[in-house]
């Protein structure tokens, strides 16, 4: 193996010691074995057995994870086009916001929602939390979701209201059409049940927020069924009371990454909502959003939600397979919607819920 | 001493052993190119060289001699003489003579001459079409083999845009293999079948296409720095099966697994970064292969500018630099226009923008922009 000792993940005294010692390539230190090893730099028995297996393990690794849940890291393009064409999205309700997105909220990839207060970002997520768990042969993934919570936004109540417009949504469709397997699913899909799968975190500063993203990997392989994992409020614990801008990026960037890890190898969403800040240029002020540059790219689809007068639009700003547009939705009190109703198949239209949706959007107007 | 000449000579750039086996494998006069390795201390084997016996070593090594580095700049004739002061044998200084001599031949790096060097070139340099003709005449007809370019921008720029065009048009138009390696997640599948299908009606030439595109998902720096190992062991032992001609290896995005380890108190981060830009130019040159990487941007603190990620030291990297921008950036306008401008070339002068559409089909563009001042 001709992998050179400077590329492979050990400590950085003992890497030093290595290169002082005139190794050049792991091949090297496993033809020396533990007991020259620790001769030849001065230390333990121990450490240097360690420190080989490390080596041999980064050797042999691509073996190792031919099976497991690496296996997905490497394949061709072919593959991973079957992959995605099979794999579902989160519906948000909202038919327009779904057909920008291409569907709905993409699995394994990391989306992100940025918008002044009010616009709807939690709203947006409370709802997800719901529509990742719908039946499959109602469209949905039937998946769990994890809820990260950083601001204390998380209204139970609300989430209750959205839920059950959800499940009566779903059994409108299922008296509509009829079928065997709709009935069954909708025994399992009840208020109770939605509910119980939604796993609650509240994480009060970055610390714990940190923490809490690391251990995730193993709540998740405990809770396979898990689909959607939501950060309400990445900005918040990073915005205040952070004096060192560069530990912030580093930090940032280093939970980008596990981030990036959990939707791939768990074939999750994660979507995170992120604040808005104002840039002051030469002439004028844009909001933009929070977190600084380099956090941008830690998304790989960006939306934007901001207001026109009193109408609430949503850009979607950033997307490696969808062009970039504006679609305006509302908030009601069954949650996410889009603000006409959108062109139905006639079995549906009795069922849908236009004509009390027009009431209620006076009344939000006037909040 | 009998060779005055030969002490002044340090074996400082030598070849590791990793090339010289892959030159003894290939067996090409074309790849007379060593690129050396920066770390010239090699330790001292029984049988690195004939003559050189286990005995030798160990008396070597309690005098304090370890490394080839050490042997070579040491004073043999001092050597012989404490070493025959131990009981138990003598080494006479022609032996070691010997050994330097043989050694110095094997880790030093063999002077090339210009003409040979152009030669080489234009044997083994290819150009790559983008897929996007004004983004090809900013290139100089596009990119070069044996060259690292770089594409940098702030998010949504269209980086991994370009990438997927470059990785279409070089599988589907060139029928060569693409390896992509994808840190961010970015990578889908189904924008790349979407400019294919622009591309070309034949289904059979798109599946074609998707199969010749390798993606590896690696996200942090040890599995890029062991994906490209294993990249170059497979190029190097010449298995055909699976990868074919590999002519672009796009790594999307630098960045993403560099940023956590660079500042603070960590040490390690600029090494590490070291070893990858050695690894990506080294695989460049010796494979004959195009390496696309992509770069974040960050605002200068000072004067409030965009400028290029991975500051200065990672600046030397790349021989090309692309700077993607959008136009006017307000939320209620839209459009996949781009203006694309040379910010580091060897062979254009710089300060060149052209305009790019990342649009729908593939990466087409409208029209050429004159050049402006500076960038």
């Amino acid at each position: 193996m001709q992998r050179e000792v400077g590329t492979l993940p050990l400590a950085p005294v003992l890497r030093a010691r290595l290169a002082a010692a005139g190794f050049q390539t792991a091949q090297e230190l496993l033809d020396t074995g533990p007991c020259g090893l620790s001769k030849e730099i001065g230390i333990s028995r121990e450490e240097a057995l360690e420190a080989l297996q490390v080596v041999r393990q980064e050797c042999h690794g691509h073996a190792r994870t031919a099976e497991g849940s690496s296996s997905t890291r490497k394949c061709t393009a072919l593959e991973l086009l079957e992959e995605e064409q099979s794999q579902g999205f989160i519906i948000t309700f909202c038919s327009a916001l779904d057909n920008i997105l291409g569907g709905g909220v993409q699995l394994t990839k990391i989306t992100e929602i940025c918008g002044a207060p009010g616009v709807g970002k939690t709203q947006l997520c409370m709802q997800l939390a719901v529509d990742v768990q719908i039946p499959e042969c109602f469209g949905g993934v039937a998946g769990e979701a994890v809820f990260i919570d950083t601001e204390g936004s998380f209204m139970v109540d609300r989430v209750v209201d959205i839920a059950a417009a959800c499940v009566q949504h779903c059994h409108l469709i299922a008296e509509a059409q009829q079928e065997e397997d709709h009935q069954k699913a909708l025994e399992t899909f009840s208020l109770e049940n939605i509910l119980s799968h939604i796993y609650y975190f509240r994480c009060r500063d970055y610390t714990e927020l940190l923490a809490q993203v690391y251990l995730l990997p193993e709540f998740l392989s405990e809770h396979s069924k898990v689909r959607l994992v939501v950060i309400d409020g990445i900005a918040f614990p990073f915005r205040h009371d952070f004096e060192d801008l560069s530990l912030r990026t580093r930090l940032l960037n280093g939970l980008a990454q596990q981030l990036i890890i959990i939707a791939n190898d768990h074939r999750a969403a994660v979507v995170l909502t992120n604040q808005m800040t104002t840039r002051i240029g030469q002439s004028q002020s844009t909001l933009v959003p929070a977190l600084g540059e380099s956090w941008g790219h830690a998304a790989t689809i960006r939306l934007i939600f901001h207001w026109d007068n009193s109408q609430r639009l949503a850009t979607l700003y950033k997307s490696p397979s969808q062009k970039e547009s504006t679609i305006a939705y509302h908030i009601t009190s069954h949650g996410f919607r889009d603000v006409q109703p959108p062109a139905v198949t006639p079995s549906t239209e009795g069922t849908e819920l236009n004509p009390r949706k027009r009431p209620r959007t006076e009344e939000e107007k006037q909040q | 001493m009998g060779e005055p000449g030969r002490e002044k000579e340090r074996p400082g750039p030598s070849a590791g052993a990793g090339s010289r086996k892959e030159r003894a494998g290939c067996g090409e006069p074309g790849r007379s190119l060593l690129f050396p390795l920066p770390v010239a201390m090699v330790v001292l084997r029984a049988g690195l060289c004939p003559g050189l016996s286990e005995d030798m070593i160990q008396l070597l090594s309690a005098n304090g001699i370890r490394t080839v580095v050490d042997f070579v700049s040491s004073d043999l004739e001092d050597v012989a003489q404490k070493c025959s002061l131990s009981y138990k044998t003598s080494l006479c200084p022609q032996a070691l003579v010997a050994v330097r001599r043989v050694l110095l031949a094997q880790f030093s790096a063999f002077p090339a001459n210009g003409a040979d060097l152009y030669e080489e070139l234009k044997s083994s340099t290819a150009i790559l079409p983008t897929g996007s003709p004004s983004l090809d005449q900013l290139l100089d007809s596009g990119l070069y083999t044996g060259e690292v370019t770089e594409l940098m921008g702030a998010p949504g720029t269209g980086k991994t845009q370009v990438c997927l065009g470059i990785a279409a048009s070089v599988s589907l138009g060139l029928k060569q293999h693409v390896l992509f390696l994808d840190s961010t997640g970015g990578f889908t599948a189904s924008r790349l079948y979407q400019m294919l299908r622009a591309q070309t009606e034949d289904e059979e030439e798109q599946l074609e296409a998707l199969q010749r595109v390798r993606v590896e998902r690696v996200f942090n720096i040890y599995e890029v720095l062991r994906a490209l190992q294993e990249l170059r062991d497979r190029l190097s032992q010449q298995v055909v099966s699976s990868m074919g001609p590999l002519k672009v290896v796009v790594l999307d995005s630098v960045s993403a697994v560099i940023y956590p380890l660079l500042g603070g108190r960590q040490s390690e981060g600029l090494a590490l970064m070291m070893q990858l830009s050695r690894e990506l130019k080294t695989l460049a040159r010796e494979f004959s292969l195009a390496v696309v990487v992509t770069n974040q941007v960050t605002r200068d603190s000072s004067t409030g500018t965009l400028k290029p990620a991975l500051g200065r030291s990672w600046s030397f990297v790349p021989s090309t630099r692309v700077l993607l921008e959008s136009k006017e950036a307000t939320w209620g306008k839209c459009s996949t226009q781009r203006a694309a401008s040379l910010a580091k070339s060897p062979r254009q002068p710089t300060g060149i923008q052209v305009e790019l559409d990342i649009g729908n089909g593939d990466v087409l563009d409208p029209s050429l922009v004159t050049p402006t001042q500076g960038l």
